[in-house]
């Protein structure tokens, strides 16, 4: 049960390291200490919002050999299309396994199952894969560990362009309409709710339609739901 | 130790595999604060979710447990007073700890070596010095667990620790709404398809060719699952589809 034996540091020891990447925004220095400190040779952080199926934009950083990036990136998508928004607030921190697609050859002597887990910061999942070396066996305790310390490297790196990301297409008021949409309210209710005309109401959904390039109500809200904007 | 071995390609488990895990009310997440609370040497807890998810001036901050005692009602409104806006702009772009020293005498709180990791709140805005541990699950159940105490002198490790158990408190909590929310009956496979394809913005119509319905057919489905999922038309049921994972 002892996670890589000649590299383990203490909690305490991490932290004063941490400290001092995190003073200098080093996300890499960061992610490899922790990487050390779980036992783990090769970290990959990934967002999950960037993730598509052509591109590599989704990668935080990452020190695995590029190849297997590349491959396991469209893998990446379509598992993550796979399972609820309800169960992936459900398995926060909590890691699992999977193997290596088969075409993939791991680098030396490491293993081909590797470890996933997931956290968020602001309305940003990221992914945190680990690589290991054959045999070890990593504490599951430290994984969530790491994931947590990970979060708030990423915590650092988010609330510095914050105010980018928080620039949403779509104005309070449109935002106010959808709210109101999604807990099932007609146009007319939401009149007397705002104290505005159902004619304006009607012409923020339009123009939430256009902005989401949604063709009905119903799509502009499952839209809305699906990306937390209600 | 434990090794779960739920595949990445199969999504994390299935939700009768978390709810297993899980707490089976909140009588059983209490006893898991107390024992934080003693940890940390504090004197209360109080965990908070956001509100109203969606809209920057509609979020809130809703008390779901503590154990305040006599006169919590007062301490829990001067912390909102004070920090309420601060907790709620902090979680929407990071999950760092908060931290801030109280009024009364001798009351303070240090972090010690973790300090650079933690975000320090502006001092003696309330009495109780305290630690507030922001969670974030995602579109769902984030908020904050959160102790009070006159001192407290936090080291690395106990930080670390209770923000980890913080992030099961949120999780538990939120798995037994899951479950109370679950429709007495329900959807049906057909009722789940026609959702869906209204989700992706397709009309009765439409819908109905592609499924080989009548049209009535589909707005029988539509309604009878806007039934059961307690809603009140179509559009909020599509909405409450999509956050219960029925739908995509």
């Amino acid at each position: 049960m002892e996670p890589a034996g000649s590299k383990i540091i203490s909690r305490e020891h991490l932290v004063r390291r941490l400290a001092v990447a995190s003073g200098s925004n080093n996300v890499q220095a960061m992610m490899r200490l922790l990487a050390d400190y779980v036992g783990a040779s090769h970290f990959l952080l990934a967002r999950y919002d960037l993730i598509q199926e052509q591109g590599l934009d989704f990668i935080v950083t990452s020190n695995w050999p590029f190849d297997l990036v590349r491959r396991l990136g469209s893998d990446l998508a379509s598992g993550y299309a796979r399972s609820t928004e309800l169960e992936k607030c459900l398995s926060l921190l909590t890691p699992s396994f999977a193997l290596l697609p088969d075409d993939i050859i791991p680098p030396d002597e490491i293993s081909r199952q590797y470890c996933a887990l997931t956290f968020c910061v602001g309305r940003t999942r990221f992914s945190l894969m680990l690589l290991f070396r054959e045999g070890i066996i990593l504490s599951q305790e430290r994984l969530r560990e790491v994931g947590l310390i990970s979060a708030y490297g990423a915590s650092f790196a988010e609330a510095r362009d914050a105010k980018a990301e928080r620039d949403f297409e779509l104005t309070e008021r449109e935002l106010e309409c959808l709210f109101w949409i999604a807990e099932g309210k007609t146009s007319d209710e939401i009149a007397v709710i705002l104290g505005i005309s159902r004619n304006t109401i009607n012409n923020y959904i339009t123009s939430v339609m256009r902005k989401t390039a949604t063709k009905t109500r119903s799509e502009a809200i499952a839209y809305a739901v699906r990306n937390n904007l209600v | 130790m434990g090794y779960t071995r739920s595949g990445m390609a199969d999504g994390p488990g299935t939700i009768q595999n978390l709810r297993l895990q899980r707490a089976a009310s909140r009588s059983d997440v209490f006893p898991k604060l107390v024992a934080m609370q003693k940890n940390l040497r504090a004197r209360h807890f109080a965990v908070f979710r956001v509100a109203g998810a969606g809209l920057p001036n509609k979020r809130k901050l809703i008390c779901e447990l503590e154990n305040w005692g006599p006169g919590g009602i007062e301490q829990q409104a001067e912390l909102m007073s004070a920090y309420g806006d601060i907790f709620l702009d902090h979680i929407e772009v990071s999950i760092l700890p908060l931290i801030w020293n109280g009024s009364q005498n001798a009351s303070f709180a240090e972090a010690g070596e973790f300090s650079p990791l933690i975000r320090r709140l502006e001092s003696k805005m309330v009495g109780f010095s305290g630690i507030a541990f922001p969670v974030r699950l995602g579109a769902l159940g984030n908020g904050y667990v959160s102790f009070l105490a006159s001192a407290i002198d936090l080291s690395s490790d106990l930080i670390i620790d209770q923000h980890v158990r913080s992030c099961q408190v949120m999780m538990d909590l939120l798995a037994l709404d899951e479950r109370r929310t679950v429709p007495a009956e329900t959807l049906s496979e057909r009722e789940i398809a026609c959702l869906q394809l209204a989700g992706d913005g397709r009309i009765s119509e439409e819908i109905a060719e592609k499924l080989g319905l009548s049209v009535h057919t589909v707005n029988a489905y539509l309604g009878s699952a806007t039934i059961k999922l307690d809603s009140v038309n179509r559009i909020q049921a599509i909405a409450k589809a999509i956050r219960l994972g029925y739908i995509h």
